[in-house]
């Protein structure tokens, strides 16, 4: 394939800098254990491929499909445009994720909200919609494993447009980083360095980490973008076990919202998979939640008792996207892979569910008529 | 030094086992290939018995495989319908092979173009960027560019059989013989795997299948790919209403994408300056854009090029130009071709596993050659290949020799019955098997956006 391509198969990779990572457990396989060696080649791998998300992103804010004037600060590496199947990709995700968050931020919108973006790696939202809601008070946490972390404060810190956002205090804006930071923290942005498993709660007398600034009574909308994918059914069924109990226990109204793979089971869908076990990527909970009624009923499962809807993105860009909108977005590039961009966008779904008692609760009032696919 | 002869010869074993050609051998190529494309018209005369193959993309492994399953050039007479090349790895040698046979055996292979088969999309989808790759310069991607200007908008195939000979191919394990027609009807459609096992086989009837054109299953399985087509057999076009003889078979269109609000005749096609870059609109952009679809009429295309066509679309251009089908590539299809709107047109598509990831599995489409073709002129030199490929049909046929080389305009009301369609044998076959692609060090690795 193309040198241009090989980006976009990286980009795949990206989401998984918090996966591998994580699956490889910190304290598993000491240093100087065998296994060491192939996981170090892995983490290597794992880091380069963390631009090209960044990457693909500010292809997509180039050729006007997002407008993310911060995508680019993200990519260190200068934009190689990517296929025009991926970027219309890239187009419909985001903006699907956009419209639920949108609606989130604007229904009561003088009532401070939450959001934790799980393996949030180098996504620019929390800047985005600094400047989208500038007098909404939002909590805005991303959860990610540290070189992710690490890498993203490095960024921060390197542009001006970045680090004055964030703290709501006017500037001058006190802020210094310590060269090794892995983490910030402040009352509007904060960047945990963690090992999502580590969230698990298996017993309760197990202390779980403390997450700095989580406010256990907001409204809190829950985000994973291809994060939660790595992980075993039953780890990200304890992990949000945790969040609903635990950091945001009841009445907290809570949400999540997951964008993943779907459809294991067709040709594409077992290509898909063999295609990534031959590089060592497992999708556990692609395999457990094959279909859009599975992942409804996923949702449930976890307490999310007040709403779980799906649908996969190609319906969503037929259903969600305005004929204005599709109309814009079609002008932008010819694309020719038009089969193999709606067989794509099939296979992968947004899932989201809620927990606010119904009636007036701040999930109900912003989703309800958000349309699944039935 | 000139390519020629031995010097070709040798080009094309090089290119076989997957190894590009210096640099000076592709200038000479390009150049020989651009003499014989200019004496090609628009659309380029092709008899039967033909094998029409669709998108190959750069997927030169599996090409290697549709020349195992289809028969090697020049025995079997080949018809590409284009995108050679973007995609897949291997765009260089998979257009480039092509090219020497071309040059080679210019009556037994046909090449048509593609909508990549230009230099803005190649510059976008791979091949631009595989040609610095290997050659450290645009040098090729040029030459090849050039020919790509040259290449024919369409083909039409005269002189197929309406039936199928019957043949004693064995039949695969998953076949279904009770479904299979008796020995004594005439085999309209059949579907072959890529060990040449029988896999389906439809009789040529007025009444005995439903026509249901557009269900079309997606198989969830590349071994055993669903019929695509559903009886197209029960849509009475064979029914003896005015009399024709049942082998009166009209005209096959090849075109990569398909029709045009602009052309309404195979004429209007012949009378297009084809020699340039391909145009972002237009009839000459149209063709190698368009797509059917289950419409009514004309409608915008989402590629952002060409149209959509409905059935009525089809059935009126195949009427007024006396064309039993057409045959088009350009849409990938998971089970290797698709007919549509009662056979009147069937996409074949010839990438397996299209850039090593749909899963899909490819078709090439045989027609086989009618009794009476035997004494029609050959469109070039006359020479015969070996033929080996082709299959001939029993010498009990009645053809009628009735070539329709030039439209019929005006001829008969609209709704009278379509022509008998082609016997049509597909080969179905799947990505060639994983350790025979030599890939380098750096296995492929597909695209998922995530
Ligand atoms: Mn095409």
């Amino acid at each position: 394939m193309t040198a241009k391509e090989i980006p976009n198969l990286r980009e795949l990779l990206g989401p998984r800098r918090g996966g591998l990572s994580r699956d490889r457990g910190r304290g598993r396989g000491g240093p100087g254990s065998p296994r060491e060696g192939a996981e170090a080649l892995k983490d290597n791998a794992v880091r380069g491929t963390d631009q090209d998300a960044a990457g693909s992103r500010a292809s997509c804010v180039e050729l006007g499909y997002l407008h993310d004037p911060y995508a680019k600060l993200f990519a260190t590496q200068t934009t190689t445009r990517r296929l025009p199947l991926l970027n219309r990709g890239t187009y419909v995700r985001t903006s699907a994720i956009d419209l639920l968050v949108d609606k989130f931020l604007n229904t009561s919108p003088d009532t401070p909200k939450q959001i934790v973006s799980l393996g949030a790696g180098t996504d620019t939202r929390y800047f985005r919609l600094r400047d989208r809601y500038p007098e909404t008070r939002i909590v805005y946490h991303e959860l990610d494993f540290p070189t992710n972390t690490a890498a993203k404060l490095a960024s921060i810190q390197r542009h001006a447009q970045l680090h004055e956002k964030l703290t709501s205090k006017p500037p001058p804006n006190p802020l210094t980083l310590d060269q090794t930071a892995t983490s910030y923290f402040s009352e509007t942005y904060n960047l945990h360095a963690i090992d999502l498993r580590s969230l698990t709660s298996t017993t309760d007398n197990v202390t779980i980490p403390s997450l700095p600034n989580l406010d256990p009574t907001l409204p809190t909308l829950i985000l994973s973008e291809m994060c939660l994918v790595y992980l075993k059914a039953a780890t990200v069924s304890s992990i949000l076990q945790t969040f609903l109990e635990k950091y945001l226990p009841s009445p907290t109204p809570v949400s999540l919202i997951l964008y993943e793979p779907i459809l294991p089971n067709d040709a594409f869908g077992r290509t898909m998979i063999s295609n990534l076990s031959t590089r060592n990527i497992h999708l556990p909970t692609l395999l457990a939640y094959p279909d859009l009624g599975d992942q409804r009923a996923r949702l449930r499962s976890y307490g999310f008792v007040d709403g779980a809807r799906a649908a996969d993105t190609e319906w969503i860009w037929k259903e969600w996207v305005t004929e204005e909108e599709k109309e814009r977005v079609g002008a932008l590039e010819m694309l020719d892979e038009l089969e193999e961009l709606e067989m794509l966008l099939r296979h992968y779904c947004v899932a989201w569910g809620w927990r606010d008692g119904g009636g007036e609760g701040v999930f109900t009032k912003a989703w309800d008529d958000v349309a699944e696919r039935r | 030094m000139s390519i020629g002869g031995s010097d070709l010869d040798k080009a094309i074993s090089q290119l076989r086992a997957c190894r590009p050609i210096p640099e000076n051998q592709v200038r000479e190529l390009c150049y020989k290939a651009r003499e014989l494309l200019i004496e090609e018209g628009n659309v380029v005369g092709v008899d039967a018995p033909v094998t029409i193959c669709g998108d190959i993309h750069g997927q030169f492994h599996d090409l290697m495989e549709l020349f195992r399953v289809g028969g090697d050039v020049p025995d079997t007479n080949y018809l590409f319908m284009g995108d050679f090349v973007d995609r897949g790895f291997y765009s260089l040698e998979s257009f480039l092979l092509l090219l020497c046979l071309k040059v080679r055996h210019p009556d037994r292979i046909t090449l048509i173009r593609g909508n990549h088969e230009s230099r803005q999309i190649t510059t976008v989808y791979g091949f631009y960027d595989e040609c610095l790759r290997k050659y450290g310069s645009a040098n090729v991607w040029r030459y090849c560019c050039e020919v790509f200007d040259y290449l024919a908008l369409g083909a039409l195939v005269t002189g197929a059989a309406t039936s199928l000979p019957p043949t004693s191919a064995p039949l695969a394990d998953n076949a279904n013989p009770d479904s299979f027609p008796s020995d004594d009807s005439e085999i309209e459609v059949e579907t072959l795997n890529a060990q040449g096992e029988i896999m389906y086989r439809y009789a040529r009837n007025s009444d005995s299948q439903s026509s249901n054109p557009t269900s079309n299953p997606a198989s969830s399985s590349p071994i055993a790919p669903t019929p695509s087509r559903t009886g197209a057999a029960g849509t009475g076009a064979t029914s003896s209403a005015n009399g024709s003889k049942s082998n009166d078979t009209g005209a096959v269109l090849c075109v990569h994408g398909g029709l045009s609000p602009l052309i309404d005749t195979i004429d209007k096609i012949r009378l297009l300056d084809r020699k340039q870059e391909v145009p972002h609109e237009g009839a000459m952009c149209d063709l190698l854009w368009s797509d059917p679809d289950e419409i009514d009429g004309w409608g915008l295309s989402p590629r952002g090029a060409g149209f959509l066509f409905g059935a009525d679309i089809v059935k009126c251009f195949n009427h007024r130009n006396d064309l039993s089908l057409i045959a088009r590539a350009h849409q990938l299809v998971m089970e290797g071709f698709k007919e549509m709107f009662d056979s009147t047109i069937v996409t074949v598509w010839s990438a397996p596993n299209y850039c090593y990831r749909c899963g899909n599995v490819a078709a090439i489409l045989e027609l086989g050659e009618d009794g009476s073709n035997a004494g029609f002129v050959r469109r070039s030199n006359g020479e015969r290949g070996g033929g080996g490929g082709g299959w001939i049909l029993g010498s009990n046929v009645d053809g009628n020799g009735n070539r329709r080389l030039s439209s019929v305009l005006g001829e008969g009301a609209l709704g009278q019955r379509a022509r008998d369609g082609p016997g049509r044998r597909y080969r179905v076959f799947e990505a060639a098997p994983q350790d025979s692609r030599g890939m380098p060090a750096k296995k492929p690795v597909a695209d998922y956006f995530l």
